[in-house]
């Protein structure tokens, strides 16, 4: 337990780390992800191909495929970064936005189709369609699995840990290397201060899908 | 019958041909409609007459002929078919209002967002057609709290409201029970005094009779008697509408 507590300033700044990570990935996750899935609708076969050939191949491979080839390859093709960090990024929000993609798309075909023939037959755009009408609907379907993702991702962050970013899982392996007589205390208290976020995450998801069940 | 005069031809389908895989639901199509016209569609089930009418604003696509509106040919896809689909209202059996918005707002979001009207006159211009379709009063409400009967009266407005050179009703009273039937009819009867151009597709004879300057009759994709309503009801010429009206009378 004192090994907990002596190294609180490194959890908590491991915490903020892996905060940071989930937040910025999941924000370019959740905007990719709604492109994708939009793509993936579209009346263009280009797009639709194009979202359907990124979700199957991003959503099919090990996670670690994306941060070697965002951390190594990136780079050899001449892509470089300032920090591990911004590479990190990239292998989260690309992975993370096929599994959104997914669940949007599977939003958006809840709705019924003449919700969009309506919007179509008053003269609307795809464009417009989907923002005012078929999204907004989509949208209480899709939260209870967006959160479930975004609870992933928060532990897939962790995968950082292994590419030189200092994260959670990163500074939880440090102090597991330093205090050898304590490992299991050292990752006991990694495994909190993760569930710190994704407990409430998970807590949210089922009050959300509770009140959807109610406002139907 | 009305007594407005019709002028030229607004709605012109050419040659229309279409298949469902091996179905042939639409065989070379001519229909002319002109400015003015109500033109009832009626035919047993399977006959096409619903994919005709959701081909004229291009909710279903053709493979051959052509189908114009005032004169233009119906564009394949992207802003110009949007803008024309804007000039052509249409009613929906399953009335199709939006879910998430109240019936005011069903009724001003397309002169706001796709005609750019501003928010105060397009509500302005809604609840003067809410009131002429006798739901006012259910302007702050959801679809779902109306009546069937009253959303389709809500779903007339939304179309009117762009202010449509032709009005499509694909089947607008068959979802509804039976005493809610009238409260849509009047209303599309009254449209139809009032000179708007209509091609209704239905089975209710009755408003084919009052209402309709021309009945179309099809069968299996084909169109088989274009007349009056007294003429086709009163003198169909082919065995295939007189089967059909046969069974319509005997109950």
């Amino acid at each position: 337990m004192d090994v907990i507590i002596e190294n609180l300033p490194l959890y908590w700044e491991g915490f903020l780390r892996t905060l940071f990570l989930s937040v910025v990935s999941g924000i370019f996750a959740l905007i990719l992800g709604t492109l994708l899935a939009a793509a993936r609708v579209s009346p263009v076969a280009a797009l639709r191909g194009f979202s359907t050939v990124y979700v199957e191949v991003l959503r099919n491979t090990p996670l670690t495929i994306a941060f070697f080839f965002a951390a190594v390859v990136l780079p050899r093709l001449g892509v470089k970064f300032e920090q591990f960090e911004v590479a990190a990024i990239i292998a989260l929000s690309t992975y993370t936005a096929a599994f959104i993609a997914e669940a949007v798309r599977s939003g958006v075909n809840s709705v019924p189709v003449g919700q969009a023939e309506a919007a179509r037959s008053i003269g609307m755009k795809f464009s417009q369609v989907l923002s005012l009408i078929i999204l907004p609907q989509a949208l209480r379907t899709v939260i209870p699995p967006l959160i479930n993702i975004l609870i992933a991702l928060v532990k897939n962050s962790s995968v950082a840990g292994a590419f030189f970013v200092l994260e959670l899982f990163g500074y939880g392996r440090q102090l597991a290397n330093a205090n050898g007589d304590a490992v299991i205390t050292v990752l006991l208290g990694t495994a909190f201060f993760y569930l710190l976020l994704t407990v409430p995450l998970g807590i949210l998801a089922n009050t959300v899908e509770r009140k959807v069940a109610i406002a139907r | 019958m009305t007594t407005h005069v019709p002028g030229d031809a607004l709605v012109s389908l050419n040659a229309v041909n279409k298949h469902y895989g091996q179905l042939h639901v639409l065989k070379d199509i001519n229909l002319q409609v002109r400015k003015g016209e109500v033109v009832v569609v009626i035919g047993p089930s399977g006959s096409g007459k619903s994919t005709l009418c959701r081909a004229i604003n291009r909710l279903e696509t053709i493979e051959g002929g052509t189908i114009t509106i005032d004169g233009k040919v119906l564009p394949e896809e992207g802003k110009e078919l949007a803008q024309l689909r804007a000039d052509v209202g249409m009613v929906f059996q399953s009335f199709n209002l939006f879910a998430h918005k109240t019936i005011l707002e069903n009724v001003t979001l397309g002169p706001i967002k796709v005609k750019g009207v501003s928010k105060t006159a397009a509500e302005k211009d809604a609840m003067a057609l809410l009131e002429r379709v006798g739901v006012g009063h259910q302007a702050p409400k959801l679809p779902a709290q109306l009546s069937g009967g009253q959303q389709q009266r809500v779903a007339i407005a939304r179309a009117l409201a762009m202010k449509p050179k032709v009005m499509l009703f694909d089947e607008p009273t068959s979802a509804l029970d039976p005493e809610m039937i009238n409260e849509v009819l009047d209303v599309m009867v009254q449209l139809a005094k009032e000179g708007m151009t209509m091609i209704v597709v239905t089975h209710e004879m009755g408003f084919a009779r009052k209402a309709a300057d021309r009945v179309v009759f099809m069968a299996d994709g084909q169109i088989v008697e274009d007349a009056t309503p007294e003429e086709f009801f009163n003198n169909p010429k082919s065995d295939r509408a007189k089967d059909f009206l046969s069974k319509l009378l005997t109950h």
